[in-house]
């Protein structure tokens, strides 16, 4: 149960920068997950948090004390290595006494623990197994409930789920979530699988390259990227961008984009924005699936260049001079080759200045 | 009696096995085509082990002027092992090859689990040390033999450094004492073969996965709590690989002894391999040293299959493990 503030946080690797500066406050009982390609910096975050590494720059603080040079036994930390670090040659009950036995606790007060931990995550009947021979969900259990045993002040995950077979994740992402509600703690989960981050977060910081683009709810990180590598990663697909300039028509400012032809008028509120942020290039932004297709007539042109159908829903591909995607429904007719019209909903357009690539937002 | 029940049992589980989609044609083939290893192996290996098992039962001799295969024109009815029971040399080489092999042992592999430990962290001047510590096995036994003999010399540098450090003239003669003499010969054995052991007990231990000792020191388990608790028992096959390896070859050494001391003064220094070697090439009587041989032979066998079964179980468990990783 506790706050973590990360303040100017800076990592180097010799010549090479893991995390330019970092600010980033984790609520206490929180789920807040480190969203971002490989290479992001977000394990070395996360090892920084945990004590593995120390940072170049900067201060982590649990509940406002500061833990430079706490060694990375005392913090309290608990970590859920990628494969579990489960140690194979023991039984489950060794595994779980493990934490307990090294900071020197009695023998009862070891045993009143095991037996809580184990029923509470369901190993009890498990305790005399050897670990090496457990399916991953309860490797996972095991690990969470190894961790959990020394009661620590939070939890960090580092990718658990990434050596999971897909059928198997949504079973263990369903599970995580439920035992971190009810173990209430404050949870860091790195991840790159922005599935994982929006289906458990309650805030997700997105990262690239050593910079935290953007931290929000997994709505907000959804609805209003902060910037445009914030949109393209997030969403599957992700957010369609063309590169256009302001223009002034008879029914509002919008966006004429070339080849596509001028975009519906802007909402008033981002045409307000748009005016006062100044600049003329912007990228104009949708998602795939908050735009209608319709014939050739209204909207803006393209011409069809794959179709995807994937069952429920059909993702269109379409180019003209840059591409786009546009998710319809599985009954959607259309085939490659047709000029088609593409009207994004007036509500879900965002606009990002081509320059910064930071989002231009109304009021 | 329970051994023809199993073997009735191989062979009626044998069709079973056979209904497997092998064609005559192609078992024959193979056949034929392992034949040349299979008789290579005949000749090599199972050939010599009966021949010797024959002539053990004999008294036989190569200055009798009798080819070997003529040897049962002495059969003895197992005289020569009766012998070795009674044989008051043999009892005394075989207990100093034991006082060596416990002395030298686990000297050789606390050192090198020191040493192994050690290296498992950087220093500066690691590979030149490295290098250094793995000299010793690289010197042809001969050679380390004939150093060693002129390092203990009474007016070697070894007495010369002792007293060098106590400031007194020390003349030891190591050699020619019984007792010191043995000390010698051990002191050789370590130097020479920790090298071998800290190479396969650091190889050991930079296999112990680096995960799992985070994950340990997370829980706070301090240095000596990680040792004992993760990495040594995660080395345990290696280790019991490692003592077997060594206690087999302690069980075979000769040359670098050999040359130091020649198995003196006396017997003082005269392990089984030396004293076979005398039996061999002094007193000539080879059905007797037929029958040392095998003993010692069945003696390392059993060693030998106790370390494969460890190691059996080390590769199920890693595979358990690996699985346990990637499922």
């Amino acid at each position: 149960m506790t706050t973590i503030r990360l303040e100017n946080l800076v990592k180097h690797f010799g010549d090479f920068t893991a995390l330019k500066t970092m600010d980033l406050e984790i609520r206490d009982g929180e789920f807040m997950a480190l969203l971002g390609p490989s290479g992001c910096g977000k394990s070395t975050t996360m090892n920084m948090i945990a004590g593995m590494e120390d940072p170049s720059g900067g201060r982590i603080l649990f509940d406002g004390r500061d833990m430079n040079g706490v060694p990375m036994g005392k913090r309290g930390v608990g970590f859920v290595f990628q494969n579990y670090a489960i140690f194979t040659h023991m039984t489950v009950r060794q595994n779980l006494a493990y934490g307990p036995k090294m900071r020197g606790m009695r023998r009862s007060e070891i045993d009143r623990r095991v037996k809580n931990i184990a029923d509470f995550l369901q190993l009890t009947p498990l305790l005399d197994q050897k670990s090496a021979k457990l399916s991953v969900n309860i490797l996972q259990r095991l690990a969470i409930g190894r961790s959990a045993i020394v009661e620590p002040a939070i939890f960090l995950l580092d990718e658990p789920l990434s050596n999971v077979d897909a059928a198997f994740r949504a079973v263990m992402r369903t599970e995580l979530k439920h035992l971190q509600k009810q173990f209430e703690q404050t949870m860091v989960y790195v991840t790159h699988d922005q599935l994982e981050a929006m289906t458990m977060a309650d805030r997700i910081a997105v990262m690239d390259h050593g910079v935290l683009q953007q931290v929000g709810t997994p709505l907000e990180v959804y609805n209003n990227p902060a910037n445009i590598f914030v949109a393209k990663f997030i969403g599957a697909p992700g957010m369609n961008l063309i590169a256009g300039e302001l223009a002034e028509t008879d029914r509002g400012l919008a966006v004429d984009l070339g080849t596509w032809g001028v975009s519906p008028p802007l909402s008033d509120d981002l045409a307000a924005a748009a005016r006062a942020a100044g600049s003329r290039a912007v990228q104009y932004g949708f998602r795939p699936e908050e735009a209608t297709l319709g014939p050739e007539g209204q909207g803006l042109r393209a011409r069809v260049t794959f179709v995807e159908r994937i069952g429920a829903r059909t993702i269109v591909h379409v180019e003209s001079g840059q591409t786009a995607k546009i998710v319809a429904g599985n009954d959607v007719a259309c085939s490659i080759g047709d000029v088609v019209s593409i009207v994004p909903a007036p509500q879900a357009v965002r606009l990002f200045d081509a320059a910064s690539t930071a989002a231009i937002r109304g009021a | 009696m329970s051994a023809t029940e199993t073997l009735a049992r191989t062979a009626a589980s044998t069709p079973s096995r056979a209904a497997q989609p092998v064609d005559r044609e192609s078992r024959r083939l193979g056949f034929r085509l392992t034949l040349p290893t299979q008789l290579l192996v005949l000749f090599i290996a199972v050939f010599p082990l009966l021949m010797q098992l024959y002539i053990s039962l004999t008294d036989w001799s190569p200055l009798d002027g009798v080819s070997w295969w003529k040897a049962w024109q002495s059969w003895n009815n197992f005289a020569n092992y009766t012998d070795l029971v009674e044989d008051r040399r043999w009892w005394g080489a075989l207990g100093r090859t034991f006082i060596i092999m416990l002395v030298c042992v686990p000297a050789e592999f606390l050192l090198a689990l020191g040493l192994a430990t050690l290296f498992m962290d950087d220093f500066p001047g690691k590979r030149i040390f490295y290098s250094i510590l793995l000299m010793p096995m690289m010197v042809v036994p001969a050679v380390a033999g004939y150093m060693f003999f002129m390092l203990f010399q009474s007016g070697g540098p070894f007495n010369g450094i002792v007293s060098a450090l106590t400031g007194m003239d020390i003349r030891i003669a190591w050699l020619s004492d019984p007792t010191l003499a043995l000390v010698a010969v051990m002191i050789a054995d370590i130097w020479q073969w920790t090298p071998l052991m800290f190479l396969i007990l650091l190889a050991g231990l930079v296999g112990v996965p680096e995960d799992q000792l985070k994950a340990a020191t997370l829980l706070g388990a301090n240095w000596r709590q990680r040792f004992f608790t993760i990495m040594l028992p995660r080395i345990k096959t290696i280790m019991v690989i490692a003592l077997a390896i060594r206690v087999i070859e302690i069980f075979k050494i000769f040359d670098t002894l050999y040359i130091m001391t020649g198995g003196g003064p006396g017997v003082a220094t005269e392990t089984i391999s030396v004293y076979v070697y005398k039996v061999t090439t002094q007193d000539l009587i080879w059905g007797y040293v037929a029958a040392i041989a095998l003993v010692i032979l069945i003696v390392l066998s059993v060693l030998a299959v106790f370390a494969m079964k460890r190691m059996d179980a080390a590769k199920n468990g890693g595979a358990a493990v690996q699985k346990g990783a990637r499922a």
